[in-house]
């Protein structure tokens, strides 16, 4: 079992979504355990959803992609009521789009919150705010040109000044 | 109150193996490892050789109140200068006494498992 290739792990179009995770349901994966989403830059966002079968103790794994800008995936509340927290918070963290969703708010993050925090194009405040203890070369102790992996160069993000 | 002598309790620091080369500051995803060190120059030592730069520390501080126990300071650094100590006892009523210096971090060393150079415990 691999992260690319773990056990069980049904890789379907985003067309075929909710008629794949039917066909689990119907197949006895009764119970939803969790979906979630990773930033699978440049492919686009990765959703991905794990099911389990109560009765005879076995899990399942659907996962498709979708545009990392304005992608959009039908809900699975139909089939399972309990995916709707795990959609919303899908939803803000990542900017995907669960149509059909009965109850579309935001979960966790406040109103007016600009941009999806679990991007990898996100860039963390704390992260800029604070000067990075790793700047400095060996033997060095001010701090030098070397950025942290993932913090932008200053000036060149966040609002126009 | 006992534990495996192998707990993953607080990361201990051996000092005279640190070169200051920054790896575990720049690989620590807390961000919580200081690091301060100067240049110095030794001179050559017989005929024949040049003199030696050398990296000599001046700080070696781990923020506990930030550290999340990953041990990825531990696994990526290159000259096993840092260690799992079994040690937990290292609370603090203010949160600024958490940054513990290079000499609490070595003093963690005397119980770090496993090891049998004469610096080890």
């Amino acid at each position: 079992m691999t992260v690319d290739d773990p056990a069980g792990t049904r890789d379907v179009t985003a067309e075929r979504w909710v008629e794949a995770a039917r066909e689990l349901r119907d197949s006895g994966f009764d119970f939803f355990d969790w979906l979630s989403a990773y930033d699978d830059s440049p492919a686009g966002l990765a959703v991905v959803a794990r099911v389990w079968a109560v009765g005879r103790r076995e899990g399942a794994i659907l996962r498709t992609w979708v545009l990392p800008d304005g992608g959009a995936l039908p809900t699975l509340t139909s089939l399972w009521a309990g995916a709707g927290w795990h959609e919303r918070e899908t939803a803000e963290m990542f900017g995907v789009t669960f149509t059909g969703h009965p109850d579309p708010r935001p979960l966790l993050l406040p109103n007016g919150f600009d941009g999806h925090p679990l991007r990898k194009d996100f860039v963390l405040a704390s992260r800029v705010a604070k000067e990075w203890p790793g700047a400095k070369e060996p033997g060095e102790s001010v701090a030098g040109r070397k950025r942290p992996p993932g913090v932008p160069a200053p000036g060149s993000w966040g609002p126009p000044a | 109150m006992s534990l495996p002598d192998r707990s993953r309790g607080v990361i201990a620091l051996r000092e005279e193996s640190c070169t200051s080369c920054m790896v575990c500051a720049r690989e620590c995803p807390d961000w919580c490892i200081y690091i301060d060190s100067h240049k110095e120059t030794e001179p050559a030592a017989g005929e024949g050789e040049r003199p030696r730069t050398r990296h000599v520390l001046d700080r070696f501080a781990i923020d506990y109140a930030l550290c999340m126990y990953c041990g990825i300071c531990i696994e990526v650094c290159p000259w096993d200068a840092l260690f799992w100590s079994p040690d937990y006892d290292h609370a603090a009523t203010d949160v600024l006494g958490l940054v513990h210096e290079r000499d609490v971090l070595g003093g963690w060393m005397s119980s770090v498992p496993g090891l049998t150079t004469e610096s080890g415990g």
